[in-house]
């Protein structure tokens, strides 16, 4: 999976491109690290070209989401596959983020 | 046929013991009577016997008083005659004295022997009553009489004492019956010197003898010491005839002699005469002392015992009543009986036949379960049970070629007609299904031959399916039966048209519906006998309660469905008749062995790198089997969280294992088994997650075995052989 992270101010812009499974997600959750710690802005997720996500994909997304609640940041899914907005509703995760 | 011999013999036994009671009734009876009327007899004979001896008693009493007053008369004067024996003149007096104070004396006289007075040869005069009265000095000394001649004057002299003489007719005196008693004189130098008389009438005596009648129709008879017949009811005899000579044309000539010798011998006794074939008589006699007569007193037998005749006649009818009767009530029960005894041996017959009826009924559909005990993919179980001996339900069942040939009917009406409609549409089913597999041409072409022949205007309401064994494809065709309950994860009515009933009329069409069972589905078929159960309120049973009956069975056994189902129903009609057949067919398919079905294999190591082959496998199985990708993608997902755990968790860290992951795959449904040698874990033990949480409470992991649960149909984890075993399902 390829991780293109743009920051531009207080926006941060995350493209990610490719299937988000368990193997991939210990790289992307490595690229993941400087955004945990500078979540006070708003991270855009990028999700067009994403094409699959597991649930160590969720966590992922869950720990970036929790990082921003507690340093005042917020974060939007962009883009997602109607595939994947039924994981997201499966496991709740559309009333975590804010969904475009 | 032993059964009705022997209910002949017993109504033929019956039948003779009435006969032999009629016979004993009757022998009984008569001899009773007879006991009764000999009895009867010989009393009413003693009777008869002690009334004519009594009355002849009194009779000759009457006469002897007579007979004593004028023997008393003619002594009393015989001193007198004798002192006046030497003054003839002076007899005259004598004897008018003799008339004159005795009323029954009619003529008197002394006549003298001839001889003893030698002026006088012939001395007699002779005093008598005339008509008017007065007395009749007479002279009997005349030629022409010749006294000395006269019996009465002879026989006194022969006998020297008393004589009374034959009863004779004064033809002189008035024509009157008269005697005469005569006593010879002495004199007293001891010389017979003439004789006295006395003439007495017999008028009375006629009057008196023919007044004994003991009887209504008894009559008396008085003869004279030599048989002359003085007084009986025949008035020519009355002094013409002797009674040897009345004798001589009597019917009974033996015993009549008997009774004339009797009475001239002047014994007392009695006779039975013979007086015709029927008729006998009772004759009683008995002398008269003195006179020489004998007095008899007949009593016809009808007399004596015209009473008990009477009466006996009286109780013979009503004994033949009695016995006509007895004939009559033992001849109407022996009928009864036989009767009876035909009526039940009909019954009986048909109870059997109606019993053989229900046994080759039965023979007629499949009875014995499991039917199919070889197989694993079917498990089936029928009830039927008729309202009556016999009954129009049907059902029926049998495997050809792999597919299950199945159906279940109603005929309509009851009874001995509907099973035979049952047979025949039986019998069609198995020969049209021989040839044909289409349930859609089995119904028409047995349609086509029911209305033909159907003449009685009887339908059949009739479901046929075929089922293929291999890939639970179902084909059915439903002739206006009530729609079968297809269970599957619910319960629900099997999609069914309609159509007509079969044996309505030919060239119908019918339409044909299908659909696939799947492992565990079931098929629930029955007749109205069912869902119209009716219990004591008239309340139906229902379609409703037949679905909430059926889920009530922990499972889908058919067995266990079939018994709690009959339970219920005979639990809601209660003590109500049955008013229709009942009948059931449960189909459980339970094959999971699907030939068409294509296996996938991948085995992975415990490494997390190696789960993007998985996508890869996933999108094999879907190209193969035609999955869109949203479906491709969640399966991905489910089986990548089941792999992941099973590396991360049954595996521990660093040690090598493999992942075994097995895909079954057919047209409608997907099977994943996940299996590993790893320690023993069970992921679906893992607590639920909550969803519904938000971002702070919310937990990072756990998410894992919630998707595979929410995406896969069933998820169930084994422990077998050292081995972790988890079988995902999707169906398709």
């Amino acid at each position: 999976m390829e991780v293109i992270i743009n920051k531009e101010d207080s926006l941060t812009t995350v493209r990610l491109i490719g299937r988000l499974d368990t193997p991939a997600s210990q790289d992307v959750a490595q690229n993941f690290e400087p955004l945990m710690s500078d979540a006070a802005g708003t991270i855009v997720l990028d999700c067009s070209e994403m094409s699959y996500i597991s649930s160590s994909g969720l966590r992922i997304f869950l720990s970036l989401r929790k990082a921003a609640a507690s340093q005042g940041g917020k974060v939007i899914v962009k883009s997602i596959s109607d595939d994947i907005r039924q994981v997201f509703m499966m496991t709740g995760f559309l009333n975590l983020f804010e969904i475009q | 046929m032993d059964i009705s011999d022997n209910l002949k013999t017993l109504a033929r036994k019956s039948a003779g013991t009435g006969l032999l009671l009629i016979v004993v009734a009757a022998v009984t009876l008569e001899a009773t009577s007879l006991i009764q009327y000999l009895s009867s007899q010989r009393m009413l004979k003693q009777e008869a016997s002690l009334r004519a001896e009594s009355e002849l008693r009194a009779t000759r009493n009457q006469i002897m008083d007579v007979v004593d007053q004028a023997e008393a008369a003619v002594h009393n004067s015989i001193w007198i005659a004798r002192w006046c024996l030497d003054y003839p003149d002076s007899l005259a007096v004598v004897s008018r004295r003799i008339v004159e104070e005795n009323p029954s004396v009619m003529g008197s006289t002394i006549a003298l022997v001839p001889g003893y007075n030698p002026k006088l040869p012939l001395f007699s005069p002779y005093v008598c009553r005339t008509a008017d009265g007065n007395l009749e000095l007479k002279s009997l000394a005349t030629e022409e009489y010749n006294y000395p001649a006269q019996e009465w004057f002879t026989e006194p002299l022969n006998y020297g004492f008393g004589y009374w003489s034959e009863p004779y007719i004064d033809e002189g005196g008035g024509e009157v019956l008269m005697t005469t008693y005569s006593v010879p004189v002495v004199d007293n130098d001891g010389h017979v010197a003439a004789v006295l008389t006395a003439d007495v009438s017999l008028d009375w005596l006629t009057e008196l003898v023919g007044s004994v009648r003991v009887y209504p129709n008894a009559f008396s008879v008085l003869i004279s010491r030599e048989g002359k017949i003085m007084v009986s009811p025949v008035e020519e005899l009355n002094m013409q005839q002797n009674i040897r000579e009345v004798g001589k044309s009597a019917k009974d000539t033996a015993n009549f002699n008997q009774l004339a010798d009797g009475m001239l011998s002047g014994k007392a006794g009695n006779v039975s005469l013979k007086q015709s074939r029927r008729e006998r008589m009772f004759v009683f006699y008995a002398p008269v002392e003195k006179t020489g007569w004998s007095m008899a007193i007949a009593i016809p037998d009808s007399e004596i015992y015209g009473e008990i005749r009477r009466m006996s006649m009286l109780v013979t009818i009503l004994m033949l009543v009695g016995l006509g009767m007895l004939i009559l009530i033992l001849r109407s029960a022996a009928k009864n009986q036989l009767k009876v005894s035909a009526l039940k041996e009909k019954k009986d017959r048909m109870e059997n036949e109606l019993r053989i009826g229900h046994n080759i009924q039965m023979s007629m559909i499949p009875k014995i379960f499991p039917a199919f005990p070889d197989r694993k993919d079917i498990d089936m179980y029928a009830s039927i049970v008729p309202a009556k001996e016999v009954g129009g339900d049907l059902y029926d069942f049998y495997i050809r070629d792999e597919k299950l040939f199945f159906c279940i009917g109603d005929v309509s009406g009851k009874g001995v007609p509907a099973s035979l409609v049952m047979a025949v549409t039986r019998s069609l089913f198995r020969m049209v299904s021989a040839h044909e597999k289409s349930p859609q041409r089995i119904v028409t072409l047995m349609n086509e031959s029911m209305s033909d022949m159907n003449e009685n205007e009887m339908f059949v309401t009739f479901f046929c399916g075929v089922l293929d064994m291999v890939s639970g494809h179902l084909r059915y065709c439903n002739a206006g039966h009530n729609p079968p309950l297809i269970y599957t994860d619910k319960i629900q009515f099997l999609p069914a048209k309609p159509n007509l009933p079969l044996g309505i009329m030919p060239g119908m069409s019918f339409a044909e519906q299908e659909m696939d069972l799947n492992y565990d589905d079931a098929l629930y078929l029955y007749t109205d006998g069912l869902s119209e159960a009716e219990n004591l309120s008239h309340e139906q049973f229902g379609e409703d309660r037949m679905v909430s009956v059926l889920k009530t069975c922990k499972n889908k056994n058919a067995k266990d469905n079939l018994e709690v189902m009959h339970k219920a129903v005979s639990d809601f009609v209660g003590e109500a008749d049955p008013s229709d057949d009942l009948t059931m067919l449960f189909i459980h398919y339970l094959n999971d062995m699907q030939p068409d079905e294509t296996e996938r294999h991948l085995i992975l190591h415990n490494d997390i790198q190696q789960i993007p082959q998985l996508a890869e496998f996933i999108e094999t199985i879907a190209d193969e089997i035609k999955l869109d990708q949203g479906m491709a993608m969640s399966l991905n997902l489910a089986l990548e969280e089941a792999v992941t755990n099973v590396i991360l968790y049954a595996y521990p860290e660093g040690s090598d294992g493999l992942v075994d992951i097995e895909a079954v795959m057919s047209k409608d449904k997907l099977k994943f088994i996940i299996s590993d040698s790893g320690q023993a874990f069970d992921p679906t033990a893992a607590p639920e997650a909550d969803v519904t949480l938000g971002v702070e409470d919310r937990p990072i992991g756990g998410l894992g075995i919630y998707l595979v649960r929410n995406i896969m149909d069933t998820v169930s984890y084994a422990r077998a052989d050292g081995k972790n075993v988890l079988t995902l399902t999707k169906k398709l």
